[in-house]
């Protein structure tokens, strides 16, 4: 009852006001029009009430007066070269507007540490990717959306697995260290890029010069990514977005092997060949049946799929924009999978005149397991290319198929599908990325910024191992490992920001400030084993009977600063930029804890001085700049000498810990430093259709912190860093853009490359730097030299194989070869050369065989609009660089009980059958399989990498439906690979941190995705 | 207003730089560990840091990659497993660059390191005299176990002591094989008077002046010092570790630290690190992963009724337990390449549910000394025949009398089969011309033990790691013959 006499009083309430306005229906609005960015008052801006066509035109000084009727709702302020404004006019008289320059490269505003800067004022080495450029890829992390967009900016994948990222490498790899840029999220200098959901990115910078990213110090010489993420604007109606996309994958391709028959035939030429007995095992004529393809088995379909909502709005005093997301992927191996759900809150607010407070929250977690892919004993991919043809999946009672009968000869491998469908792995990853910022006018001009942020992340894992018994390795106990993992690090920074014109020509930009960044982690983990019921439901500790293992430890470090740039520009034709940064670290020991990292650099805007009148050309600048940074990301506490603990022994049954020094100190380690030079031309030409950049850049890395190898008689103690190497990277980037237009079609092609030379200048001692060895062969396939590129091959050097034993005894490489005379070296064997000229083949004979750094990797994308239908294609490839087969190394040798690539069948079986794959031996008397140039293969690659066709519906049909813009798209990743390797996948990452890139172990491919999508507006 | 402002800013910012610039934001702690300054206080340190000299003992390259891979170039083991590096060594086609031959030496001097701190360290701690030279003596003891091993792989090695620690400087040349020997000899000496004769339940597994004695014998017996080797042997021989009464208890977990293990690594279910040493010796389909197979040759040694052969060697036919649900199964044809495996390194448990992993890997054996005092004494020109008789007599078989070399090689290569001393033996007896080793490693012995060519006296000792001459910055020098 009573709310029903509310409701018709407040409809008379209503009524009275809407009479008063109809009274007074001559209403009218006035305001001021200004460039966001400059203040600038606008004049001549189009002001229109929407769904009409009243408006007018704003004055020299931007204000417009406009009369109203009833039922004007919302105003639209336009102007040429300006975003088209919408603003709700909610019974207001006065209403003021700021506009956004539109798609003019050159006026667009690029976010530069702590601040913000016009595009055409900036003299470093900055490069910008658009957040439309990374919407609704299917992939599970930006760092991948990122690769081949910009130039100089590499991503190496590291394997195709789902939810793995790929390292970022921004003008080479700049030290043998942790290579990886400092990656800066809405203003703190968080760790992972992946947790972002790609579709909240607004915008994308990369800092790659001294100049850009010294701001950042210390943390900068591998280059800075500042990602900005998607915000509300004030004044905007509430806008509801929905992305959604489904896709399939498959693997790209599979390698060849033998199948059954011939497998056999060849394990039996190795017994004739070597003139003994043949094993039984292979007498069995059951062995003959072709019964699996296992990589067929092991490869399936995989699924991925997104969707995201995000809500976006703002009153004149307060904007927001929320977004929440999941993305579910499966792998095309089964049982990968990895899954994220994110969640983020970002809001403005404006209290009073002068104050300003911005929040910006994200929340995520992920769920992903990881398969064993790496591994030269029991890698999944591996695994499968060898497992013999003829054993089947499962047996006819149901058992799985496994090689337990004859492990010497079938292979110490366990059955991959086998493995997939038992194992049970599992990591979860929650994030808390948040800040807390304001800004206050002081002055005018003179403002002062404080900014809190933390990034927080805790990880669990858990891994059960059951019994295997029916498998080759088996497993005689089961066990069950936790693992828990929590970091937080908080971020305090204090800076004033100034900003003033002199007497017109003098404009300039200063900021200065004091930051610092605490990183605190805890950990810990057990183990237990001999859980009597392997059920599901018992795989927790509890349930276990004996203990295997606990332990947990403690980290923290901590970063403190000072920072401080001064911009100047004197009458928009010369531009100056000077930067300095101190910055402390606890990593290094007192008195080594500072360093202080200088930058600057200078423009000349060439186009606007008064001699200049070459017609086509819009803009034209030129910049070069200077300057120093620092690295300290190397394992901390190394000035101390450590002692912890040395394993358990148990003397009787009585268990025991023990002690010992751990680590020998270096009292004197300290900051790397990168000192870069660039210099960069860019323009924009026949009418701003047409954009180059092209820079050059030296980029050395001095006091590279190396451990220097440890001769073997000090122990096995750490020895710690020390600051002796010298790295350099330089070369060259070129950037292009152009976008025109032809009736109704539109389009823009964009292209990129760059091309890097990497080169070691000085390590330790003029000693080399080894790295991790393959397989079980154990043999060394990396190593970095002073003169030469990061993690080289290092193998023999070979020509053709020996076809008949006369060329055996004249070949001049074996003079002086005691294994000559000693029957080791048989036709059909590889011939190796004799390097060194002393007449044997022995370890002396090793070089250079290939170098796995890119001598040029690039990008180029088309996209084109006509009418509703989008088209974009986006390619990138690299060139020039070399990659290991270490997989067919092991893969074409018979000595070992495994199955071979297909290509064995065409084995040296005479004088002159093949000159490439030796004769089949259970020997290894020549050893024809260690690491040579007949594994080193041709890495380059162009990859079609994203193909995207979209249909837009018709504005009418959406207005009828209630919907605003929706479009439908299909797309496709990793289409197309124009490549001459031989093996699974071109790109192949890191193996053992930069000292060994490019060396194929089996790893897990990318796969091929086509998805269907769809993106709807409210 | 405009002044109130300012001044608001910059209180503000003066506030907060104060605050904010912590003076010990950047001081980092070593959570979980010490520094060596705040270690080394008091006894239960000094107990701790002891410790560590043994943990290293079952590391897969404390035993397995190393003084249990060298044994593959005997007549007794083909090498079998996955190693593509083990060829060229058990066949003599190896060079400096064989990956084999670093695996261990990184650890063996991290032991020595270890006993080194202990070394410097110790004696400046107030604690209970005895367990301090009990403590004392391991160190010594370790190091000089240390340094005999890589003696019998290299013959010549830096010697690294505490004076190098104190003077940082670790890379030195190798010593002469003079020095080796003094080194080891000094150090077992020192051992020998400061451990105990056996260690109480609390600390079976440690160092005893029997473990001491038995290894001086034995340097003593390879330096050809007969009359000390009888010497130094006497003084195991009269002490409290008799031989085993049957010969099997030194290879089953419950009996296999009875007074006869003078020295072994201890393994215990659960808390240490696997057992490698197992692994390494189980054949493959039995949760091992089949490495060292005995050789038909080395079965064929055994006298008919040799007890010893039982315990040692499994052969076709054999019954084992660890069958699955608790059963026992039986060892057939397929299991092993050469159709053996040396029992006394893996024991399965009897429910089925795999390698016993509480089974200690033997080290040193009395029953060894005893035949180094009988070589020592037939060398000598006096009879061995007590000692031979004593080892005989255990395992079941009549004694002998007058026995010379051959009986003495015989029931060597019997007593400690697949204890990876034969092919030690063989060099050193080759070198004095007892037996002639190529002619004996020339032999075929079918498909499992071709017939290899030994060089000498190059193979007498194996080349220093390749990598080791290289960091060393022209410091190290290659052995003889391999440069």
């Amino acid at each position: 009852m009573k709310s029903h006499f509310r409701f018709k009083r407040f409809i008379a309430f209503v009524v009275l006001v809407a009479g008063f306005q109809m009274a007074t229906a001559q209403n009218t609005v006035t305001g001021k029009v200004i460039d966001q960015s400059s203040g600038a008052p606008l004049p001549n801006v189009s002001v229109t009430v929407k769904g009409s066509n009243r408006g007018t035109n704003s004055d020299a000084s931007g204000a417009y007066k406009l009369i109203l009727q009833t039922g004007d709702a919302i105003l639209l302020f336009s102007s040429t070269g300006y975003t088209q404004s919408e603003v709700v006019i909610n019974s207001r008289t006065k209403v003021d507007v700021s506009l956004v320059l539109s798609n003019t490269n050159l006026s667009e505003v690029v976010v530069v540490g702590y601040g913000s800067q016009s595009k055409k004022d900036v003299t470093g080495a900055v490069s910008s990717i658009k957040g439309d450029q990374l919407q609704n890829v299917p992939v599970s992390g930006a760092t991948q959306a990122i690769q081949g967009r910009v130039a100089g900016v590499n991503v190496v994948r590291n394997g195709g697995s789902p939810g793995s990222a790929g390292s970022i490498r921004i003008r080479g790899t700049g030290t043998i260290n942790n290579a990886d840029p400092l990656i800066v999220i809405d203003g703190i200098p968080a760790g992972d890029l992946n947790s972002v959901n790609p579709n909240d990115i607004a915008s994308v910078e990369i800092l790659k010069d001294a100049s850009a990213s010294a701001i950042y110090g210390t943390r900068a010489a591998n280059g800075v990514v500042i990602v900005t993420t998607k915000r509300g604007s004030f004044e905007q109606p509430l806008k509801v977005g929905v992305n959604t996309y489904t896709g399939s994958s498959q693997a790209r391709k599979t390698l060849d092997v033998l199948d059954a028959s011939t497998l056999v035939s060849l394990k039996k030429e190795r017994y004739t060949n070597d003139a003994i007995d043949m094993n039984p095992a292979w007498t069995n004529s059951s062995n003959l049946v072709q019964r699996t393809n296992w990589q067929d088995e092991l490869f399936s379909n995989g699924t991925t799929n997104n969707i995201d909502v995000s809500l976006t709005g703002g009153s004149a005093k307060s904007s927001f924009m929320l977004s929440a997301g999941s993305y579910d992927e499966k792998g095309i191996i089964n049982n990968s999978y990895f899954k994220r759900y994110s969640f983020r809150i970002n809001s403005d607010h404006k209290v009073g005149k002068k104050l300003k407070i911005g929040q910006s929250l994200q929340l995520t977690r992920s769920n992903d397991n990881s398969l064993n892919t790496l591994s030269a004993q029991d890698g999944l991919i591996w695994s499968a290319v060898r497992f013999m043809p003829f054993i089947p999946v499962k047996n006819s009672d149901g058992t799985w198929g496994s090689s337990q009968s004859e492990p010497n000869q079938f292979g110490d491998i366990n059955n991959p599908i086998y493995t997939i469908n038992t194992i049970d792995a599992s990591n979860s990853n929650s994030r808390l990325l948040g800040n807390l910022n304001a800004e206050y006018e002081i002055l005018k001009g003179l403002k002062f910024k404080a900014n809190l942020g933390v990034d927080g992340s805790h990880g669990i894992n858990k891994n059960f191992n059951i019994i295997i018994a029916d498998q080759t390795r088996s497993r005689s106990q089961n066990s069950l490992g936790r693992g828990f993992g929590e970091g937080y690090s908080l971020l305090s920074e204090y800076f004033l920001s100034y900003s003033k014109i002199f007497k017109e020509k003098h404009k300039i930009d200063a900021v200065a400030g004091y930051t610092s960044q605490t990183f605190d982690g805890d950990n810990f983990y057990a183990s237990k084993r001999e859980f009597p019921n392997e059920d599901f439901s018992q795989r927790y500790l509890d349930a276990g009977q004996s203990l295997g293992g606990i332990g947990g430890n403690r980290s923290y470090d901590a970063l403190q600063s000072g920072f401080g740039r001064l911009n100047y520009d004197f009458d928009k034709r010369y531009l100056l930029t000077v930067t300095f940064r101190a910055d402390g670290s606890s990593k290094f020991g007192a008195g080594n804890k500072w360093g202080y990292f200088p930058a600057f650099s200078a423009g000349w805007r060439i186009s606007n001085e008064k001699f200049f009148n070459v017609s086509f050309i819009n803009d034209l600048k030129l910049t070069g700049g200077w300057g120093q940074l620092g690295n300290q990301n190397v394992g901390g506490l190394q000035y101390l000498a450590l002692v912890g603990s040395a394993g358990n022994y148990a003397f009787g049954n009585t268990t025991v810990g023990s002690t010992a020094q751990s680590r020998l100190p270096n009292y004197f380690i300290s900051w790397e430093t990168a000192e870069m030079t660039n210099i960069g031309l860019s323009a924009e030409m026949f009418n701003r259709s047409l954009q180059v950049n092209v820079n050059y850049f030296d980029k050395t890395t001095n006091d590279m912190l190396l451990s220097p190898p440890t001769i073997g008689t000090v122990g096995r103690l750490s020895i710690p860093d020390k600051n002796v190497g010298v790295l350099n990277n330089k070369g060259f980037e070129i950037d292009l853009s152009y976008k025109n237009q032809i009736g109704e079609l539109s389009y823009r092609i964009g292209a990129n490359a760059s091309f890097i030379e990497n080169k070691v200048i000085k390590l330790f001692d003029g000693n080399y730097i080894g790295s991790s060895i393959y397989g079980r062969q154990s043999q060394e396939i990396s190593r970095t030299y002073e003169g030469l590129p990061l993690g080289i091959f290092y193998g023999w050097k070979t020509n053709g194989l020996y076809q008949t034993q006369a060329e055996i005894n004249s070949d001049p490489n074996l003079t002086k070869d005691p294994r000559r005379t000693d029957g080791l070296v048989s036709p059909g064997d590889v011939r190796f050369i004799d390097i060194n000229g002393d007449g044997q083949i022995t370890e002396a004979d090793r070089t250079n065989i290939g170098s796995p750094q890119a001598k040029m990797f690039y990008g180029f994308n088309t996209d084109f609009n006509y009418k509703s239908f989008d088209l974009s294609l986006f390619f990138l490839g690299s060139q020039g660089v070399k990659i290991f087969n270490a997989d067919r190394m092991q893969g074409i040798d018979p000595t070992y009980p495994f199955n071979m690539y297909a290509e064995v069948a065409k084995r040296w079986n005479g004088a002159n059958t093949s000159n490439t794959i030796p004769r089949m031996s259970t020997k290894r008397n020549n050893l024809n399989y260690r690491t040579s140039d007949m594994f080193v293969e041709d890495g380059s690659f162009l990859r079609l990498k994203n193909i995207s066709f979209g249909y837009t519906l018709n504005e009418s049909i959406t207005k009828k439906l209630g919907i605003g813009k929706t479009r439908f798209y299909v797309s496709g990743q990793n289409v197309l690979t124009f490549t001459k390797y031989s093996g699974l996948d071109p790109e192949l990452g890191y193996v053992d941190g930069n000292k060994q890139l490019n060396v194929d172990y089996a790893q897990y491919p990318q796969a091929r995705t086509f998805t269907f999508g769809l993106n709807v507006s409210f | 207003m405009k002044n109130i402002n300012l001044y608001k800013g910059l209180f503000i910012l003066l506030t907060i730089s104060v605050v904010g610039c912590k003076k010990d934001l950047l001081e980092s702690t070593p959570y979980g560990q010490s520094t060596s300054s705040t270690f080394w206080r008091n006894a239960t340190d000094a107990t701790s840091a002891s410790n560590a000299l043994y943990s290293l003992l079952g590391d897969e390259n404390g035993f397995p990659h190393t003084e249990q891979t060298w044994d593959i170039c005997s007549d007794d083991q083909w090498r079998a497993g996955d190693h593509g590096e083990d060829q060229a060594i058990e066949e003599f086609t190896f060079d400096a660059s064989n990956s084999q031959l670093g695996y261990s030496w990184s650890l063996k001097y991290e032991v020595i390191s270890r006993a080194n701190a202990i070394i410097i360290n110790v004696p400046k701690i107030t604690m209970d005299k005895a367990l301090q030279d009990r403590i004392l003596g391991e160190a010594y003891f370790m190091r000089g176990l240390m340094y005999w091993q890589f003696y019998k792989i290299y013959g010549q090695v830096p010697l690294i002591t505490e004076v190098n620690v104190i003077a940082n400087n670790y890379n030195v040349p190798k010593g002469t094989i003079e020095e080796v020997q003094n080194r080891i000899e000094t150090d077992l000496k020192k051992a020998g008077d400061l451990l105990l004769s056996t260690n109480d339940a609390a600390n079976i597994g440690r160092a005893t002046k029997g473990a001491a004695w038995g290894y001086l014998s034995k340097l003593y017996l390879y330096k050809e010092d007969f009359a000390k080797a009888i010497e130094y042997g006497n003084k195991v021989i009269s002490g409290p570790y008799k031989l085993a009464n049957n010969f099997g208890d030194n290879f089953e977990p419950e009996t296999d630290n009875n007074p006869e293990m003078l020295f072994n690594i201890q393994r215990t279910q659960g808390w240490t690190e696997d057992n490698y040493c197992s692994w390494y010796y189980a054949p493959r389909p039995w949760d091992g992963w089949g490495f060292q197979e005995p050789t038909d040759d080395l079965v064929s040694e055994f006298e008919a009724n040799d007890k010893r052969l039982g315990y040692s060697i499994a052969r076709v036919g054999d019954m084992f337990e660890g069958g699955s649900g608790g059963t026992t199964r039986e060892y057939t044809a397929g299991l092993n390449n050469t159709g053996h495996f040396f029992k006394k390194y893996a024991k399965w448990r009897a429910d089925g549910s795999g390698i016993n992993q509480d089974l200690d890997v033997p080290l040193l054996r009395s029953a060894d000394i005893y035949l180094v005092v009988a070589e020592a004494k037939i060398r000598s020109a006096q009879s061995g025949d007590a000692e031979i008789n004593t080892v005989r007599s255990r395992a079941g078989l009549p004694p002998v009398s007058g026995a010379k070399m051959p009986e003495l090689i015989h029931e060597r290569r019997v007593e400690l089969a697949g204890e990876n001393d034969r092919h030690a033996d063989l060099m050193r007896w080759d070198k004095k011309q007892i037996i002639d080793i190529v002619a004996l490693y020339k032999k075929d012995r079918g498909q499992w033990k071709r017939p290899r060519t030994f060089s000498r006296p190059k193979h007498y000792y194996f080349p220093i790691p390749q990598r080791q001459i290289d960091l060393s910055n022209g410091v190290l020098k290659q052995n003889p013959n391999y440069q």
